[in-house]
């Protein structure tokens, strides 16, 4: 009983954080004066310019889905498959763009290829002028964005990698060369992790905003973000986010259809050792050149051009002089919200992995849907919830942050939980309670030790994307509440090259630093208790 | 004519010596069973065999060509002529039952004619004709098994390998199955490695019998002398 009852505020809070609020505001979109009212939609589907929004966003998000597939699942496959040299080395460095905020890395190519960045400064103002008309547009969206998300489908590749039961490919090698065993079974086999991590680049490069905004090219997202706070019109606003809402909605309800059980199914397989790789050969050395020289133009760079541009004392001083307290509040937000995040997984997990409930489905499904969804779209919806005389408890402070990060993240830390479960034979929680261990015991002392790695894994993934988090925030935030990311994005109107770099460079330690400090000191601990 | 020869083979898992100087001769046609306890290192010699993994010393003969020395392999699996049943078969979820017994011959380049036929013909030997289009899930453990051995006979391999194929089967199915691998062991006359650790299983399949125990021979010799072996 307690179980249940525990299990069902879990389901309640998921459903009053993440889907209310969007419900609310698809419901708001709908009525004007109380009647049911389709005028904020007449505006979005007839004008001209909201097509050509949406061509924009298409033509974006098809380009990133398209380039971080075809690059990103070989990577994937080179790094779980292959004897390539340094592979965790080189998961680290793609993976960084990836939890540092989106827009920081436009502000470095910016600085690089700008009108008066270094470019222009060593090839002279005509290549500038060339350069910079490449990233301000599409190209330059596209090649961001896919450095951004490319770690998506590499760590996808590698998690669905390690479900395949080994034999399976070596049933293959007794009568073909890798390749036939690639192409017609190890691929076919993580198909539904590519299709997922298709799926996933595509909305999010769909709903992503800061880049676009910053590059000034003109996609859904902007617009619902530039009709709410520049216009404060919150009808057009949601109208503009409505399209995004659907979108999602509908694709991932088709991926559930077709893939139905498949992806769920996600689960190491119970032989890890054997695991067959492929040896590289002679082609490792030029394999290992190109990703390499990968490597360097898409993470290192744009690090590079960071500390190069802020290379002086001083800059860092009037950094955290103006942006410290921002700072801050950053760093304790994200660890609210990690904790929060953790908890609300573990409970969202732990349901899910055990199918406590029949809709155990529906529930993963609107987890994903809501980190699939925009920002911008959450943002507007708690506003649109929260913004009342009664709840302002919550909407002027620092909580309406925090429902923002659990609203969107939750689905990280509890299919982090899923997979570390499904490691767990469930045979242990069943012999705690042959042994009379109630519900909370066997939680307390068997199922949350045994899942500890996973808790760590999931905090430290809920810290990233809590502190990396820019467009919830952005529109919630309570006058004096803003965090790192946001108050960079704010003095990017008006401060200094040599400032920003410096605040990017300060945003990406604060993010780096701890998780890699913190993983680094209890994961060898957590690994000495679990002898 | 030796089918797999191995010669002073060892094998060491993180530190800890698996096999140790094993040497072992199979004649062409034979049907040898390994037998041993769980973990003496059965299944490693059959992977050692198919070139899965790498010795770290002694050598490997299949059909008296070296395949592999110390801990290099020459000749990589595809290469071997081999057959495998896995113990849990690893059929592939994703193909058609005519679609796994198919992927050997075109990854051999087997033209489609002939590879209609000879798909054909197998699907007949192991009694699964009427089956060709299902999925492996769809099917009862016993065809599973049907189906693997027919996806490792369609390529007419020199040397078919088992690793413990029907240890998942009740005692019928599996006494059942046992005699359907005598018939048509007799009936293609390829060589048989069988590896398990049910002596009774061992008894009725094999023509000989090694014995492994802790990385080692124990025993070599025919069914009877096993007998009187293990009895001792
Ligand atoms: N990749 C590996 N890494 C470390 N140890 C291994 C590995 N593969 C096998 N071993 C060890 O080598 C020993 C022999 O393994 P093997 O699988 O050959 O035994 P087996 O005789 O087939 O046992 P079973 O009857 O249980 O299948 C075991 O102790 C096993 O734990
Ligand atoms: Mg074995």
């Amino acid at each position: 009983m307690q179980k249940r009852t525990i299990l069902s505020l879990v389901v309640f809070l998921l459903f009053m954080i993440g889907l209310l609020p969007v419900l609310a505001m698809l419901i708001k979109s709908l009525s004007v004066d109380g009647h049911f009212s389709v005028e904020a939609y007449a505006g979005v589907l007839t004008s001209q310019r909201q097509w050509a929004l949406m061509g924009n966003s298409l033509s974006l998000s098809v380009w990133v889905m398209f380039l971080t597939t075809v690059i990103g699942v070989p990577l994937g496959l080179l790094f779980g498959k292959t004897d390539f040299p340094l592979r965790r080395f080189f998961i680290f460095l793609f993976v960084i763009p990836l939890l540092i905020p989106p827009y920081i890395t436009a502000v470095s190519w910016f600085d690089l290829l700008g009108r008066e960045g270094f470019a222009a400064q060593f090839l002279g103002s005509s290549f500038a002028a060339l350069s910079s008309r490449f990233l301000f547009g599409l190209p330059g969206c596209v090649a961001i964005l896919f450095s951004v998300f490319l770690p998506i489908p590499i760590l996808l590749t590698m998690v669905f990698l390690r479900t395949i039961n080994p034999r399976l490919e070596e049933a293959g090698r007794l009568v073909s060369g890798w390749r036939g065993v690639l192409w017609e079974i190890t691929i076919p086999l993580i198909l539904p992790g590519i299709i997922l991590s298709a799926i996933l680049t595509f909305l999010l490069s769909f709903g992503e905003f800061s880049v676009p905004n910053f590059l000034r090219y003109s996609v859904f997202p902007v617009e619902s973000f530039t009709q709410f706070s520049a216009f404060y019109n919150f009808k057009a606003a949601t109208a503009a986010a409505v399209p995004l809402v659907l979108m999602a909605l509908v694709i991932l309800l088709s991926e559930a259809v077709f893939m139905r059980g498949e992806i769920t199914q996600l689960r190491s397989s119970t032989e890890t050792k054997n695991i067959p790789l492929i040896p590289l050969g002679a082609a490792r050395n030029g394999l290992f050149g190109l990703v390499a020289l990968l490597g360097f133009f898409i993470v290192i760079v744009p690090i590079l051009v960071l500390l190069i541009q802020s290379a002086n004392g001083q800059v860092y001083s009037e950094a955290l002089r103006r942006a410290g307290d921002s700072l801050l509040r950053s760093l304790l937000y994200a660890v609210i919200g990690a904790t929060f995040l953790t908890v609300l997984g573990f409970f969202t997990g732990y349901l899910i992995q055990t199918k406590t409930f029949r809709f155990w489905r529906a529930i993963d499904f609107t987890t994903i849907f809501l980190f699939a969804l925009p920002g911008t779209v959450i943002g507007i919806g708690l506003i649109g919830l929260w913004n009342t005389v009664q709840t302002n408890f919550i909407y002027g402070t620092l909580w309406i942050i925090i429902l923002g990060y659990l609203a969107r993240y939750t689905a990280l830390t509890s299919r982090i939980t899923v997979t570390q479960l499904a490691q767990i034979p469930p045979a242990m929680e069943e012999a705690a309670r042959v042994a009379g261990a109630g519900w909370f015991r066997r939680i307390i002392f068997i199922v949350i030790p045994m899942a500890r790695r996973g808790l760590l894994a999931g905090w430290i993934v809920g810290y990233i994307f809590s502190l990396r988090d820019t467009a919830i925030t952005m529109l919630v935030y309570p006058a004096g509440h803003d965090t790192l990311p946001v108050r960079i994005f704010t003095l990017m109107a008006n401060g200094s090259a040599e400032l920003i770099a410096a605040l990017c460079v300060i945003l990406i330690l604060a993010t780096l630093l701890p998780a890699g400090i913190l993983w680094m000191m209890a994961n060898p601990l957590l690994r000495k208790i679990n002898r | 004519m030796n089918m797999l020869r191995m010669n002073s083979v060892t094998k060491i898992y993180s530190g800890k010596k698996v096999l140790e100087n094993l040497s072992l001769k199979i004649v062409k046609g034979e049907r040898i069973v390994i037998l041993g306890p769980s973990g003496c290192g059965k299944t490693t010699v059959l992977r050692l065999a198919a070139g899965f993994i790498e010795a770290n010393g002694g050598s490997v003969f299949i059909n008296e060509k070296l395949v592999s020395k110390n801990n290099r392999i020459l000749i990589p699996p595809e290469q071997r002529n081999l057959g495998m049943v896995f113990q849990d078969l690893a059929l592939w979820p994703h193909l058609s039952v005519y679609g796994n017994i198919a992927f050997g011959l075109k990854a051999k380049g087997v033209g489609k004619q002939e590879r209609e036929e000879r798909i054909q013909k197998t699907l007949i030997l192991v009694g699964m004709d009427a089956f060709a289009k299902r999925k492996p899930a769809e099917l009862s453990g016993g065809q599973q098994q049907r189906v693997a051995l027919a996806r490792a006979l369609v390529m007419e391999p020199g040397l078919l390998l088992m690793d413990e194929p029907l240890s998942s089967l009740d005692l019928e199915l599996n006494i059942r199955l046992r005699k359907e691998i005598l018939r048509l062991q007799e009936k293609l006359g390829f060589t048989l490695l069988y590896v398990t650790h049910a002596r009774e299983e061992a008894f009725g399949i094999a023509s000989r019998i090694i014995i492994l125990n802790k990385g080692q021979v124990a025993f070599d010799g025919t069914v009877e002398e096993a007998e009187k072996y293990l009895k001792r």
